[in-house]
């Protein structure tokens, strides 16, 4: 084989260019998952994070009450006492609720509505903490009585329930908030885990498609390589047969041209052998064509004409002898041709040879027609020589 | 709302932590300019304050073997020093004290989890940097964190696997014992912290 030999032109395989559309799909199916997952994942985050935000809200709403009551009840023990460790104690629990008051603050920071409803909350909580203030005040100034004024008032009801009605107010407005996003986010997993079981079904619908593709095609092929196999089969049994057929044939043809050529050899021993006859034979004989044209000579013929073969052949006998008979110059054919051509036989007639060397020779001549398959192709001429004569 | 943490199950078990700290510090000496490992014996206020070469990676190396013990109230420095048991506020209040004492631009943040959990750091400005009490057995004692409080409050929130919710800034003084809140955020609301409001509570 050629090395020049370009290679073969790839075909254009549908089947491969379907299965690269279904995994591009496929892909691009997964790529969407992943994009709207993701996208789905922050915004659950961000709900989840507003969702957080509302329960420390919350959180933070439930502690001031308790705080506040801490904090006070912690004053009123310090103002019995007057101990600096209770003093301590009750600053600290002031510290905490103005803490949760901050938190509250930055919680609400962006929410104008909340803002609204937990000032006058704060407002509340900065006047308890100033009259507890000013009962440290009255305390330390050693007024009694102003303390005991003070703190008459304050049985009286004061702002406590005003607070508590207002802090649950905003606390119901929170927890309804926290239902509508914790439900938001509920909505937004559920949109999550929708996407992506949908995505997956589609892609696995897909893959299904790419599986039966491959498959109808692996059976297609798998068809064609059964039916090649077959031909390949049959083909092959052909070529036996027709192997054995040919090599039969050959084995024929062998042995009939062994046949042939010892058929051949035996003609070829046969014409020797009959040439060996005619040029054993003493009376010249020549065997001449239909039209009396020298094709072989015996050796007594060279003998008896002085001619060798090579001089005689393809001449007409004519040249050498000729009939004796005084009418034959006249006569406007040759006697001798139309023995041949009318497939007779000619006997013992006078002839006459005229020798290479011009002598003439009497001779008794004979004429035999050669036939093959009835038909005249030429004869056999037999000179006799009868005596010596002089011209 | 008390301060705490929660307990943190990647911190390895102190024998564990052992070898690999000391494998960890041994490798930093050699290479050079790393801290050197805590002195055994119990450290005192005044070492931390007398330290010419006190920075935020040596005063850290100085609490890898104390334990962690809640307290609702932040112990004395000696206390806290001499019982090597404290809380993330003992520890924050007590590394901006000393390092504030020692030139050291330093800021207490206060980040609220989810659930009444919150935790206390101290970020060091010249570090970038914020000291963790979580964080004092580990090799790398100073988290890196950008300077905003939002930054710090999420770091911190991302090392403990929650999220916050809110998250102050606050000073605190030994001798008054009173914490006072400088600026608080929440996390669904913007950068501009909310002035601290907690002067009107300080009840005389």
């Amino acid at each position: 084989m050629s090395s020049d030999t370009p290679p073969p032109v790839p075909l254009a395989d549908p089947t491969l260019r379907r299965v690269l559309v279904f995994f591009t799909l496929i892909l691009g199916v997964l790529i969407g998952i992943v994009v709207v997952s993701l996208r789905n994942l922050n915004r659950s985050i961000a709900t989840s994070d507003w969702v957080n935000h509302t329960h420390a809200l919350i959180s933070e709403l439930d502690a001031l009450r308790p705080n506040l009551a801490a904090a006070e009840g912690e004053l009123v023990r310090y103002l019995h006492t007057g101990d600096q460790r209770d003093h301590a104690a009750y600053q600290e629990k002031f510290a905490d609720l103005g803490e949760s008051v901050a938190v509250i603050n930055a919680l609400i920071a962006g929410a104008p509505d909340e803002k609204e409803q937990f000032a006058p909350i704060a407002a509340l909580l900065a006047r308890r903490a100033g009259l507890a203030t000013q009962a440290v005040q009255l305390k330390k100034a050693g007024d009694t009585a102003g303390l005991q004024k003070l703190q008459d008032t304050e049985a009286e009801g004061g702002d406590l329930p005003e607070l508590a009605r207002r802090l649950e107010k905003l606390r119901e407005k929170q927890t309804d908030l926290l239902s509508a996003r914790d439900r938001a986010s509920f909505v937004q997993a559920q949109v999550t885990r929708w996407t992506v079981l949908a995505g997956v079904g589609f892609d696995f619908l897909l893959l299904c498609g790419a599986a039966w593709l491959i498959r109808d095609d692996l059976a297609a092929r798998r068809q064609a390589a059964r039916l090649l196999a077959q031909t390949n089969s049959e083909l092959e049994e052909k070529v036996r047969q027709r192997t054995a057929e040919i090599s039969a044939m050959n084995a024929q043809l062998v042995a009939q041209n062994l046949e042939e050529r010892w058929a051949k050899q035996a003609i070829e021993h046969q014409n020797r052998y009959n040439l060996l006859i005619i040029d054993s034979i003493t009376d010249a004989v020549f065997v001449v064509t239909k039209l009396m044209n020298i094709s072989r000579m015996n050796p007594a013929a060279v003998h008896l004409t002085g001619y060798e073969p090579v001089d005689l052949v393809d001449k007409p006998l004519a040249k050498v002898a000729q009939l004796a008979d005084a009418d034959a110059l006249r006569r406007t054919f040759d006697v001798l041709a139309r023995t041949l051509v009318d497939g007779h036989e000619m006997r013992s007639q006078a002839a006459v040879v005229t020798m290479k060397n011009g002598d003439r020779v009497a001779v008794q001549l004979n004429v035999f027609p050669l036939r093959d398959r009835d038909k005249v192709v030429g004869g056999v001429v037999i000179l006799k020589s009868s005596a010596p004569s002089s011209s | 709302m008390p301060v705490g943490y929660r307990p943190d199950p990647v911190i390895p078990a102190p024998n564990s932590f052992s070898r690999s700290a000391r494998a960890a510090l041994a490798l930093g000496v050699l290479a050079g300019g790393l801290a050197l490992p805590a002195p055994l014996a119990a450290t005192t206020l005044n070492e931390l304050l007398d330290n010419p070469k006190l920075n935020a990676k040596k005063f850290a190396n100085y609490f890898g073997d104390f334990a962690y013990e809640f307290n609702a109230a932040i112990q004395p420095p000696e206390d806290f020093l001499r019982r090597e048991k404290g809380d993330c506020d003992d520890y924050a209040v007590l590394a901006d004290y000393v390092l504030g004492k020692h030139g050291l631009g330093t800021r207490l943040i206060h980040v609220r989890l989810a659930g009444r959990v919150a935790h206390a750091v101290c970020y060091v400005t010249e570090n970038g940097a914020y000291l963790d009490y979580n964080n004092r057995k580990f090799f790398v004692t100073l988290a890196r964190s950008g300077p905003k409080l939002r930054d710090i409050a999420t770091k911190v929130a991302d090392s403990l696997s929650a999220n916050w919710t809110t998250a102050s800034e606050f000073t605190y003084s030994y001798e008054t014992h009173r914490k006072v809140m400088t600026a608080t955020i929440s996390q669904t609301g913007g950068d501009e912290p909310n002035p601290g409001q907690s002067s009107p509570f300080h009840v005389e």
